[in-house]
């Protein structure tokens, strides 16, 4: 690590200035993607990293992406050698194995050189809305096997100095739906790292070289030091902690995720061993993305203020057994796994981790996306909806939980009903709090949410949700939250859908959805007295 | 109409400040009174009465309805809404609204609770069909609930009701008589997304009564005073309304407070024929920007405050947690950070010698000497040099720098979160910077200008010639002007350019209706109408202004989206949005010419450190001082009595015959 004092100022200056660098590059995504995702939900992340693949700043920092950004430009360096990089380059990629999460989400990596030698690296992570594979928009809740989810890119060149290499480019497009689109998110991921590119060429000018790479050691000793700290407040020890994944769709039983977290001094040690092997279905992920859930959990449980960089995760060493479902074979396929397993992990840690901090977790919640997909025609056109549905959030030491959330590892607003009803054939009669699903406790869990969704057309349902048969959990006594329950009515009579179903719907066709309600915390019998319910119940 | 006296007063945290004019004369007082947050009308009525209470108009900044959203201070209020619907309010877009904190609530919580949330039976369509007509039997019941809880304001906002507003019409009406304060969503915000339209129809109901005994109260003080002339109000969209329309929607001043320096800022950039301005306002703990592009600043069909979105046309300001009372400090790790913590106007940075020890950004620039210790600030409070040392002295001993640069490094991190929050409303939004003026104002704005423009790349600085009094004159210059909203989605294909301008008729009608009720005849009163328009399946909209032909609106919307996204399709284009802003200019306000003496001469002499020139010596000039155009050679400082102008070493200044200063940046 270079030592050299850095003056403060200039430290201060050089950091407000690389997270300039990454808002901009998210900015000029925004900008200039075509998929909706990317400018409605902001389902994107930019980061910088030094020339060995430490991340250094990451822009916005959503949960999912933490470990993914972590580790993408250090697993592309394995398989592309540095000295094979020019300035200019532009490599895309988006294999789950390579730093990765699900065929989605693209990412594309330009080296950075400075005064004749590599330097950093600019990162861009957008998530395309179609990726090839069986079905529009690349959601494929019936996959077996990752070929069926899209096209697998390994790290390609797709730009040089001189401009687009063609023959890539057409490869990567020609393999996808809606091509106009998908080259409007390649190009605007170019453009992004483009603009780092720059703003860094103008940086290193400005401090120097050697300066600059020594404020970037700096922050990530900053937040290495930040974060050991943060862990020295966890009571040293082996805490152990499992949850369940509903099933995978494919076989009906519950598969196991389980972590024991040890804690010594400033180290803490999450190994999964013992955690359910690979599933047929597509509740895989990878251990980039378990290393995302270990990190939103720390963040959140001991250090929401420490800024995310390599450093931050250098007192955590995470153990995935290869063949599990948190890492599985390339081959495995994992579109769910990235929003429902991973939301499993945080349950496991934080179950682990109750009884060294108390005030601090949060009960079970609705760890799940909560995904109902209806796709139909309408007027001669495709349309697919995707509905997530947030419930209770799990209470904790001192306030109860919240009403219809959405929780830890997803953010993802809901549609409103005047939208819908405006622009699908989908009449929604019910949109209000499940009362009654909250986890009694001395803090009770909040509610879930019920979705009542009138086809007039014919249409396509796919569910792709988990907590519909393993609970919110409750912890310290308090009672576990309702799980989710989704009904078709038909001609009068009702039937149960599972959460990873896919199902034809007929003009008529009533679909309701209960979200769950939270874990509750501590004993009902100590629930306070001045806690009234304001007509909840 | 004659030539009209007009008052401006603006009501800030720590001062109320006044300005007083003649419609098209050349005088313009201003004055400075204590605010009074206890009784906030008894200091606005002190300033009228010492500035002179005879005016025509008086035009009033206030910030009485942002701080009781804040403050969670509303009347006791009921939502009435779609049966099945109730809980919209509560469960919100369902979003929490911090990723990593789990020892807050994930949201907000709702602004009226469950147990004041009340359902009718009624279901209207999307395409405003009425699919189960309004039960209207349940009415007597649900007074009955309403008066048993002593609801003294109601928002009333069912499902589609901008499709159709009967419903909602026929209930506002019922009841009118039992309840003092109703707001129907379909007149406040007529749009589709119903969470944006409840919040924002039950947060402008829950404003009402204060609001009305505000006002009330002010008007009755007015006339025992002999004010006779129109109260006027300044909204978050940067126009005025009158104290009438403020009543029905006191909620347009949620977001006010900056509007008035960038109104100010707009017209002094019309005034001056310049086309593009960023408007810069350094104040004590925040600094809010604002871009304005061909004269008229930009602004957003929704914000936020206290948590809550609020839709309604606000300027599109930045805001960041910078100012010249912020506070210096090192992080664990030994880093220098500036603010967000303030030292605001009590105890103020350490240098007013009024209990306040920790070292901000004032204390920096006096031990830096880019502030001069002798400057006056309001009058009230002498700056001292030796208490700005004792502050900042630890800092530098810890960071290993001799004091003054430690001091010009404090400045330098300050910057840094000004030139992002500029950069976001600009570069980040398509626009080039080389084709702006910065137009600095705010206590501590006219200090830092010149080094920003510097690093954005700006030609040009100017701080303005009533800086010190800037928003009470915005509120004087600026028009009244009404929003009205209403959704209406429809494929530009399927459309006609009559078609379109018959929809606006009934818009038009009701944004002039009220403007009708206050006496302005049709004539005097200009409608801006616009479209949110979007690509066909797109999510998100974009405002563009209705010019009466459809190629050129197409041609107009792909322009925008090229600015801001950096390419066009030419694909299908939908509306969902008509917009119209009706506006009444109220006169003239011509910027009166500079009275100053002008002999040209600095009276002071003072010494100050620059990173690039170490310490150097720099003369002082008071701003009434300066001869017209006199040509002034940076590093310079210009006092006034609210503000120092800090002219960097390199930079060129001058003086305008209306005494503003203009910096000039050679690239």
């Amino acid at each position: 690590m270079n030592q050299r004092a850095v003056n403060p100022i200039t430290l201060e200056v050089v950091r407000n200035a690389i997270f300039a660098i990454a808002e901009e590059m998210s900015a000029v995504v925004m900008r200039s993607a075509r998929s909706p995702l990317l400018k409605e939900a902001g389902d994107l992340s930019s980061a910088l990293t030094d020339a060995r693949g430490r991340l250094i700043a990451q822009g916005k920092d959503i949960p999912i992406h933490l470990g993914v950004m972590a580790f993408t430009v250090k697993e592309f360096l394995t398989r592309i050698p540095r000295r094979q990089l020019r300035e200019g380059d532009q490599y895309y990629l988006n294999l789950p194995e390579v730093g990765g999460n699900h065929l989605p989400d693209v990412k594309a990596i330009r080296p950075v050189f400075a005064a004749g030698r590599l330097v950093a690296f600019a990162i861009s992570l957008a998530h395309w809305a179609d990726i090839g594979g069986a079905v529009p928009g690349s959601y494929v809740p019936w996959a077996t096997e990752a070929y069926q989810e899209g096209l697998r890119i390994p790290p390609i060149r797709v730009f040089t100095r001189k401009g687009a290499e063609p023959s890539a480019m057409e490869f990567i497009l020609g393999n996808l739906r809606g091509r106009e689109e998908r080259e409007g998110d390649l190009l605007a991921q170019y453009a992004a790292n483009e603009v780092a590119a720059r703003r860094l060429g103008e940086l290193f000018e400005r401090y120097g070289v050697r300066t600059v790479l020594a404020c970037f050691d700096r922050f990530r000793a900053e937040s290495e030091a930040q974060m050991r700290a943060a862990i020295r407040a966890i009571p040293p020890g082996s805490y152990e902690g499992e949850d369940w994944v509903d099933d995978d769709g494919i076989e009906d039983r519950p598969i196991p995720v389980r972590v024991r977290v040890t804690i010594r001094g400033a180290l803490a040690h999450l190994d999964f061993t013992g955690t359910g092997s690979q599933a047929k279905g597509p509740v895989n992920t990878t251990r980039f993305v378990a290393c995302s859930a270990v990190y939103y959990s720390l963040k959140a449980l001991v250090g929401p203020d420490i800024p995310a960089n390599d450093g931050c995760y250098r007192p955590v060493r995470v153990a995935v057994p290869q063949g599990t479902v948190l890492n599985p074979s390339s081959d495995a396929p994992v579109v769910g796994g990235n929003h429902e397993t991973s939301q499993r992990v945080v349950d496991a840690i934080f179950k682990a981790l109750a009884p060294a901090l108390p005030e601090r977790i949060t009960a079970g919640g609705p760890t799940t996306s909560g995904l109902l997909l209806f796709a139909g025609r309408r007027d001669g056109r495709w349309y697919i909806l995707y509905e997530v549905h947030g419930g209770g959030e799990g209470a904790a030491a001192h306030r109860d939980g919240g009403h219809a959330v959405r929780v830890h590892m997803s953010n993802v607003m809901n549609t409103p009903v005047e939208v819908i009803e405006a622009e699908y054939p989908i009449e929604v009669g019910r949109h209000e709090l499940r009362v009654g699903s909250g986890g009694a406790g001395a803090h009770c869990g909040g509610l879930g949410q019920v979705r009542a969704y009138r086809l007039l057309g014919e249409a396509t349902l796919t569910t792709m949700l988990e907590r519909r048969i393993v609970p919110p959990w409750g912890v310290f006594g308090g009672a576990a939250g309702l799980p989710y329950r989704i009904t078709l009515e038909r001609d009068g009579a009702v039937r149960e859908v599972k959460g990873k179903e896919t199902l034809p719907l007929r003009p008529g066709d009533l679909v309701t959805i209960e979200s769950s309600g939270g874990g509750g915390y501590g004993a009902p019998s100590a629930r306070p007295a001045e806690l009234i319910e304001n007509g909840y119940r | 109409m004659g030539l009209s006296r007009r008052i401006g007063v603006d009501v800030g945290g720590t001062f109320t400040d006044l300005v007083v004019c003649q419609e098209g004369g050349s005088a313009l007082r201003s004055l400075k009174v204590l605010t009074t947050p206890e009784a906030p009308a008894r200091g606005v009525l002190e300033g009228i009465r010492a500035i002179g209470p005879g005016a025509d108009r008086i035009a009033h900044g206030t910030t009485i309805v942002t701080n009781a959203i804040i403050e969670g201070r509303g009347a006791v209020t009921a939502l009435i809404t779609t049966r099945h619907f109730r809980d919209v309010l509560e469960i919100a877009r369902q979003n929490r609204s911090d990723l990593y904190r789990l020892d807050l609530s994930p949201k907000p919580p709702p602004p009226i609770p469950r147990r004041f949330r009340f359902e009718v039976t009624e279901r209207v369509a999307a395409d405003g069909r009425v699919v189960v007509p309004l039960v209207k039997e349940e009415l007597p019941a649900l007074v009955g609930a309403l008066q048993a809880l002593g609801v003294e304001a109601v928002a009333i906002c069912l499902l589609h009701s901008y499709a159709a507003p009967e419903h909602e019409a026929w209930l506002k009406e019922a009841l009118t008589h039992t309840i003092p304060y109703v707001s129907a969503s379909h007149e406040i915000n007529a749009e589709f997304r119903e969470y944006e339209r409840s919040v924002t129809t039950a947060l402008n109901a829950m404003v009402m009564p204060l609001a009305d005994r505000y006002l009330a109260d002010l008007e009755a003080s007015l006339a025992r005073e002999g004010a006779r002339g129109s109260l006027h109000l300044l909204q978050s969209n940067g126009g005025m309304m009158s104290a009438q329309a403020a009543r029905r929607r006191p909620l347009a001043m949620a977001v006010s407070g900056p509007a008035g320096g960038v109104a100010a800022s707009s017209h002094l950039a019309r005034a001056l024929g310049l086309r593009h301005a960023i408007a810069f306002d350094m104040g004590g703990t925040t600094t809010d920007v604002c871009l304005i592009a061909d004269g008229v600043a930009q602004t957003l069909p929704q914000r936020r405050l206290g948590g809550h979105p609020i839709r309604l046309p606000s300027l599109a300001v930045e805001s960041i947690g910078a100012g010249g009372g912020s506070i210096i400090w090192l992080d664990s790790a030994g880093a220098l950070k500036v603010g967000p913590r303030s030292a605001g106007a009590r105890p103020g940075p350490a240098c007013y010698g009024l209990g306040g020890e920790a070292a901000t950004i004032t204390d920096a620039h006096v031990v830096a000497g880019t502030l001069r210790p002798d400057a006056l600030l309001g009058e009230s409070i002498r700056v001292e040099r030796g208490r700005a040392e004792a502050a900042l002295v630890p800092l530098a001993a810890r960071v290993g720098l001799p004091l003054a640069e430690a001091a010009a490094g404090a400045l330098e991190v300050a910057n840094a979160a000004m030139l992002r929050a500029i950069r976001l409303i600009s570069v980040q939004r398509g626009f080039d910077l080389r084709d702006f003026v910065l137009i600095a104002y705010g206590g501590a704005g006219p200090l830092h200008a010149g080094r920003l423009a510097r690093e954005l790349g700006m030609r040009r600085v100017i701080v303005p010639a009533h800086a010190g009094v800037f928003s009470a004159l915005g509120c004087v210059v600026t028009d009244l002007a009404y929003d009205r909203v209403q959704t209406y989605r429809a494929s530009l294909g399927a459309m006609t350019s009559e078609d379109l301008n018959r929809r606006f008729l009934p818009l038009d009608a009701a944004v002039a209706e009220p403007l009708g009720a206050e006496g302005y005849g049709l004539d005097a009163i200009t409608l801006a109408p616009s479209l949110d328009l979007r690509y066909l399946g797109q999510n998100y909209e974009l405002e563009v202004p209705w010019r009466g032909d459809l190629n050129v609106l197409r041609r107009d919307f792909e322009a925008l989206h090229t600015r801001l996204y950096a390419y066009a399709t030419g694909e299908a284009i939908e509306c969902v949005n008509l917009r119209v802003r009706a506006l009444v200019a109220t006169g003239e306000v011509r910027l009166p010419e500079w009275t100053g003496s002008g002999t040209g001469q600095p009276f002071s002499e003072h010494r100050a450190y620059f990173p690039e020139t170490g310490v150097t010596s720099l003369p002082v000039y008071r701003r009434d001082d300066l001869a017209l155009e006199q040509p002034l050679k940076g590093p310079a400082l210009v006092e006034d009595p609210w503000a120092t102008t800090l002219i960097y070493p390199g930079q060129r200044g001058q003086r305008d015959r209306f005494g503003n200063v203009h910096i000039e940046i050679s690239p």
